[in-house]
């Protein structure tokens, strides 16, 4: 009897820490086990018996790579809440806030954790030896996503200007002025990433993905919108939890979300793009058609061009927000005093995918209870499928290479597994029958 | 033409992880007493930043915790060809870069100050929430003293040079 127990640590280029176990016997898949340790409910717990302004920069410290979605999640809950909204230029300036996130996250995520699968270098400073054009543009993209954080959020890693009704303190048309060359450039910087990532070399898979993402009646979205599926499902996000649900399972920190009745599901750019690629800017989706895109894609190792077209969206996204900026008279909307719903949430767009957040909260403003589903959280179950996919096709390789497929497929969906310290360890179990 | 050197220091650290928080404090400590044209940063732990903030910079010092065998508030320099012995030890952060990463990326980008110091002070306990051991914290005005020293001679240097010309 032969049993074979392969470890490889220290597994790069994913956000966070986390661990993989693939147990096989006799060569058949017996279990596939992502795990993960973040602690969120520690969040969760953390809000009850906070006031409701607190929640967004509570909630922003979850991760460093997505604060804003945080914040913005926690914002639209709170003024469902309070029955205001948020519109003109404040809310342009969400959207211009959150276009910063989707450019930095998406830049660092296809230039320095994903390319490299790509090009059979081993990290970012082995691809900039061989490619440094494009790692040094991809950097200024980053940098501008970075900037536009800092002109709006105060910083550009957890933000301190954002609260309920908008803005502490907004920022004049002179002082966004020279973010608009630049940006100018950048729209050119992403399109020459588009076309520099196209000549790609990819895996020919097709997964069966079931999409779930909002979708806003104008925008591409970010901040708004029902929730849809690419199997019809068609709700307001105050039904999502009527439609997924939260399953716990005992290897992991992080809850799976499933689609009761049916099981996993993706959300995140690929079904972004998938269900709302009209939604796109003529030019995004022109250059997503000439590099070969469909209206949907459903090879996971592509992703990385939807990205790219979605930095290219905010970049364009944010140039027209800038040009026609004018500044509020006032920051923020001036909150009520009453609270009117007791139970109120909000989905926002995340790099990485829905953000839903729920708060009970008490008629004197003060939050009873709290509940964030991340969008990682949700993909897991799915990443888990795409494993097993991977396993089964690679079987014949050995663990080595067999864990560096397995990295490459978790690296597809760019998992932000948000704590300090980082490595997936990663596990293969040869097991005799 | 004489121009004024410019001079950058950076603290990293993550404030919330015991020792590692000891970076962020010597940044602190040092934007008091620097002169008003050294610019002081802390940095968290994406430092692609420092890639940037290197651009067109004569010294830039950086302070870091660092983790390995030896006693915990150990003070080191590493300057010149000595760099290289961080840049090569360790494994590999994944939220963004680490300052080894940093270096080397920095290095093959050509995005790297005209001359680079990095001050490491050795740290033991990195959990979360935990405070900056005594032991380590202690090493904080030394660290602090040397970098004036290196900064003030460095404006000496600079003085001297441009007599020259």
């Amino acid at each position: 009897m032969s049993e074979r127990t392969i470890q490889v640590d220290y597994v790069a280029r994913v956000e966070g820490e986390g661990a993989l176990q693939v147990r096989l016997r006799d060569e058949e898949i017996e279990e596939i086990q992502l795990r993960l340790f973040e602690p969120p409910r520690f969040f969760e717990a953390l809000l009850s018996g906070r006031r409701y302004q607190e929640a967004p920069d509570i909630t922003a410290r979850i991760c460093g790579i997505c604060p804003v979605a945080y914040q913005m999640s926690a914002c639209h809950a709170m003024e469902k809440a309070l029955g205001i909204r948020v519109e003109g230029p404040i809310r342009d300036l969400r959207r211009l806030l959150y276009c910063g996130e989707w450019i930095e996250s998406h830049a660092l995520h296809i230039h320095l954790l994903h390319l490299p699968d790509f090009l059979g270098v081993p990290d970012a400073i082995a691809l900039a030896k061989e490619h440094p054009a494009e790692v040094k543009r991809g950097l200024e993209l980053k940098r501008l996503g970075n900037d536009l954080m800092r002109a709006l959020g105060g910083r550009e890693i957890h933000p301190i200007n954002v609260r309920v009704g908008g803005f502490y303190r907004v920022p004049s048309r002179e002082e966004l002025a020279p973010l608009l060359p630049r940006l100018e450039q950048a729209r050119e910087q992403a399109e020459a990433m588009v076309r520099f990532l196209s000549g790609l070399r990819f895996p020919d898979i097709q997964e069966e993905y079931e999409f779930v993402a909002l979708r806003h009646s104008e925008e591409y979205p970010m901040n708004e919108g029902e929730v849809v599926s690419s199997t019809g499902i068609r709700i307001p996000q105050e039904r999502f939890e009527e439609v997924f649900e939260e399953v716990q399972v005992p290897y992991s920190n992080a809850y799976h979300v499933v689609h009761k009745g049916r099981g996993s599901y993706l959300t995140g750019p690929m079904a972004r793009y998938a269900l709302n690629h009209d939604r796109l800017t003529p030019r995004a989706r022109a250059l997503a058609s000439e590099i070969g895109l469909g209206p949907q894609e459903r090879n996971p190792y592509r992703s990385i061009l939807i990205r790219a077209i979605e930095v290219l969206f905010a970049c364009e996204e944010s140039l027209a927000i800038l040009r026609r900026y004018r500044p509020p008279a006032a920051a923020w909307v001036e909150p009520p005093h009453a609270i009117a719903p007791e139970v109120t949430c909000a989905i926002t767009e995340a790099p990485r995918g829905m953000l839903y957040h729920r708060y009970r909260i008490a008629p004197d403003g003060t939050i009873v209870n709290a509940r964030i589903v991340a969008p990682t959280t949700q993909n897991q179950k799915r990443i888990e499928d795409d494993l097993t996919q991977v396993v089964r096709a690679g079987l014949h390789l050995p663990d080595a290479e067999l864990a560096a497929s397995c990295e490459r497929a978790i690296r597809n969906h760019d998992p932000c597994i948000s704590c300090a310290t980082h490595f997936l360890d990663f596990r293969v179990e040869r097991l005799p029958r | 033409m004489t121009r004024t050197a410019s001079v950058l220091v950076v603290g990293v650290g993550n404030e919330h992880r015991g020792d590692d928080a000891l970076g962020l404090e010597v940044a602190r400590a040092l934007v008091r007493r620097v002169p008003s044209s050294v610019k002081v940063v802390e940095a968290g732990d994406d430092l692609t930043e420092l890639l940037d903030l290197w651009q067109d910079v004569d010294l830039a010092i950086v302070v870091d915790t660092f983790r390995s065998e030896g006693t915990a508030g150990e003070i080191v320099r590493w300057a010149g060809p000595a760099l290289d012995n961080i840049a090569s030890q360790g494994p590999l952060s994944t939220h963004g870069l680490s300052l080894p990463q940093a270096l080397a990326l920095g290095r093959t980008l050509e995005k790297v100050p005209r001359q680079l110091v990095v001050y490491g002070i050795r740290g033991s306990d990195f959990r979360i929430g935990r405070p900056i051991a005594a032991e380590v914290a202690r090493a904080l005005p030394e660290v602090e003293q040397r970098i004036l020293t290196e900064i003030s001679n460095l404006g000496r240097d600079v003085h001297l040079l441009e007599g020259g010309r």
